[in-house]
């Protein structure tokens, strides 16, 4: 697949502190990549040097496979940290300004406003929008010139449910055209909701890179209940138990790779048994990112 | 080039303190450069000894040639109302972070930067041309006589005038891009007359040919004072190429500077 983003050994250090470590990173064509890290991190301090406002101390990256410039960011849609826009214009002007800077056709703005539900307000003051129409206007603003990439800092930030859940379902909308997005959250659950790869950064430095759907692979956990006095011992029996573990009244087993739930089921049936409780834990984003999280700083994954 | 001015007048059109300060600098200097004579009759009618003392007919305020190097004096008076404007108007790029995101959004910084000179440069042809008008038509008005021959001599001045302009706009725009603050700039470019005037009169008994050198002293110097004239003592009555070029080397300065500081 295409490679959209590559960043090499990219550093940034701000005196004693380094916010971006070192960090190398790959993105391809039509993932959805959550960037995760708690706050601090250095994820809009990387985001700030791959679309030129902060300065890199060392390393580099390349849009596209080519060397960057200015005209590079035309191609790429980016709100950074809080959407920024002229307060005193209404959304409608900004846009036509954005769209001047960006050199997009101007009939996209009617459209853009039209995905984040914007149209009815478009001639209001900036200044009058609510932080969830900001955010709205923010992503509607990187949207216009039909970017090949999409770069979202923290989008529901400070919203509340009602607004996180209409800008998640713009991101879901936009990712299925098939276009790149780079989302940065402090919030496991955003990336787990929208995202198909993510990578961790803790104080600056990658701690993870994969696929949402590896995440808790061969790690498959199975809850099971049943009326049967021996239970625990015909569980023991099953070739696919690798570890069980009695948690309430329900066993935990945990099963060898290659093993799913319904090996497990089709087992005790065939022992006369019926589960009255069979549930299939993944192990969670959230658990990982915590273990990744708990490692020692030495321990880059990769 | 022309792309660059778009944008930044896109920015401004929208803008009401735009227009209330832009409204009222060209309001002002249409108004006081055409009504220099009306002035001049109502001294003269308000404090009696003001007429006895001076023939007002006899001062040539308005007669060709005299008309271009006055004019334009009086209308570099006001160009402190412009360069405000420009403070407001690139302290609030910061202010609201707007520059980070038209960065974000493609422009370079240097593009950033000439899209607000480029404004700078059509404000200050807009004064040119509208003091060059008023100038020729209040020459046509009061001159007792009209002869070609004479008519345009002087008429460099609006040249300079421009320059004086630019180079005071662009210095106005350095501090607001050094500064970053609209207050504090406003403040800055006041003082810095004062701050110059103080070196100056320490400087002066020792090295008396650098004073020209100096940002503010060499903007004055492209448009001299000419009323010195009516009480007959000598004036520099023509434009002073030294004073153009040391004008145009601040300007440049004070143009680059920002960009690769
Ligand atoms: N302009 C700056 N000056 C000094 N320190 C900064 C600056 N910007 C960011 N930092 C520091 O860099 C680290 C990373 O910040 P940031 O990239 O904003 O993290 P995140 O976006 O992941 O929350 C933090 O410790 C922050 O204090
Ligand atoms: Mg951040």
């Amino acid at each position: 697949m295409e490679t959209v983003l590559s960043i090499s050994q990219l550093t940034k250090t701000f005196g004693r502190i380094t916010a971006v470590n070192k960090l190398d990173l790959e993105v391809k064509r039509g993932q959805v990549f959550g960037f995760l890290g708690p706050n601090g991190s250095g994820k809009t301090t990387t985001l700030g040097m791959l679309m030129g406002v902060v300065n890199p101390t060392a390393g580099n990256f390349s849009w596209f496979g080519k060397p960057v410039t200015h005209g590079t960011r035309k191609k790429i849609g980016a709100v950074l940290e809080h959407p920024i826009f002229y307060p005193y214009l209404s959304g409608q002007k900004n846009l036509e300004l954005t769209a001047l800077i960006k050199g997009a056709p101007h009939h996209h703005i009617a459209h853009v406003l039209e995905a984040v539900e914007l149209t009815s307000r478009k001639d209001d003051k900036y200044k009058t929008y609510s932080l969830g129409m900001k955010q709205r206007l923010a992503i509607a603003s990187a949207l216009l010139n039909d970017p090949i990439v999409l770069i979202l800092d923290e989008p529901t930030n400070g919203l509340d449910p009602m607004g996180i859940a209409e800008i998640r379902n713009i991101i879901k909308k936009i990712a299925a055209d098939g276009k790149t997005i780079i989302l940065a959250s402090h919030l496991l659950d955003e990336v787990q909701k929208v995202c198909s790869h993510f990578a961790v950064l803790r104080r600056g430095t990658l701690m993870h890179c994969g696929a949402v759907d590896d995440v808790g692979k061969g790690e498959e956990i199975v809850e099971v209940a049943a009326y049967h006095d021996d239970l625990a011992l015909v569980l023991q029996e099953f070739s696919g138990t690798l570890s069980q573990k009695k948690e309430n009244s329900n066993y935990l087993i945990r099963l060898k790779e290659g093993f799913n739930s319904q090996d497990l089921n089709r087992f005790l049936f065939d022992k006369g048994i019926i589960a009255a409780h069979l549930l299939t834990q993944k192990k969670s984003l959230e658990k990982q990112f915590l273990e990744i999280l708990e490692e020692p700083d030495h321990a880059i994954k990769k | 080039m022309l792309h660059l001015l778009k944008v930044d007048l896109k920015k401004l059109f929208n803008y009401r303190t735009f227009w209330i300060i832009c409204g009222l600098y060209f309001l002002t200097l249409g108004m006081a450069t055409a009504s220099g004579m009306e002035f001049l009759k109502w001294l003269a009618n308000t404090f009696k000894d003001f007429g006895s003392k001076l023939n007002i007919d006899r001062i040539p305020l308005y007669h060709f040639p005299d008309v271009w190097q006055n004019l334009t004096w009086g209308s570099g008076l006001l160009k402190l109302m412009l360069a405000i404007m420009v403070i407001i108007s690139i302290t609030n790029e910061y202010q609201y972070r707007t520059i980070r995101q038209n960065i974000i959004d493609g422009m370079s910084r240097e593009q950033f930067i000439l899209s607000k000179v480029f404004t700078n440069l059509l404000l200050s042809i807009s004064s040119m041309v509208l003091v060059f008008f008023v100038a020729l038509f209040t020459g046509f008005i009061y001159s007792p006589e009209i002869s070609f021959s004479y008519m345009f001599t002087g008429a460099e001045f609006c040249l300079s005038y421009f320059l004086e302009l630019f180079a005071f706009l662009s210095f106005a725009l350095m501090l607001g891009i050094l500064i970053q603050r609209s207050g504090l700039s406003i403040v800055l470019l006041f003082s810095s007359y004062l701050i110059e005037t103080i070196i100056k009169t320490n400087i002066d008994d020792y090295f008396p040919s650098i004073v020209p050198f100096f940002p503010l002293q060499s903007i004055m110097n492209l448009v001299p004072l000419p009323f010195a004239k009516y009480a007959f003592q000598e004036i520099q009555d023509y434009v002073s190429l030294t004073a153009v070029a040391i004008a145009l080397g601040w300007t440049f300065l004070s143009t680059i500077s920002p960009i690769y500081d």
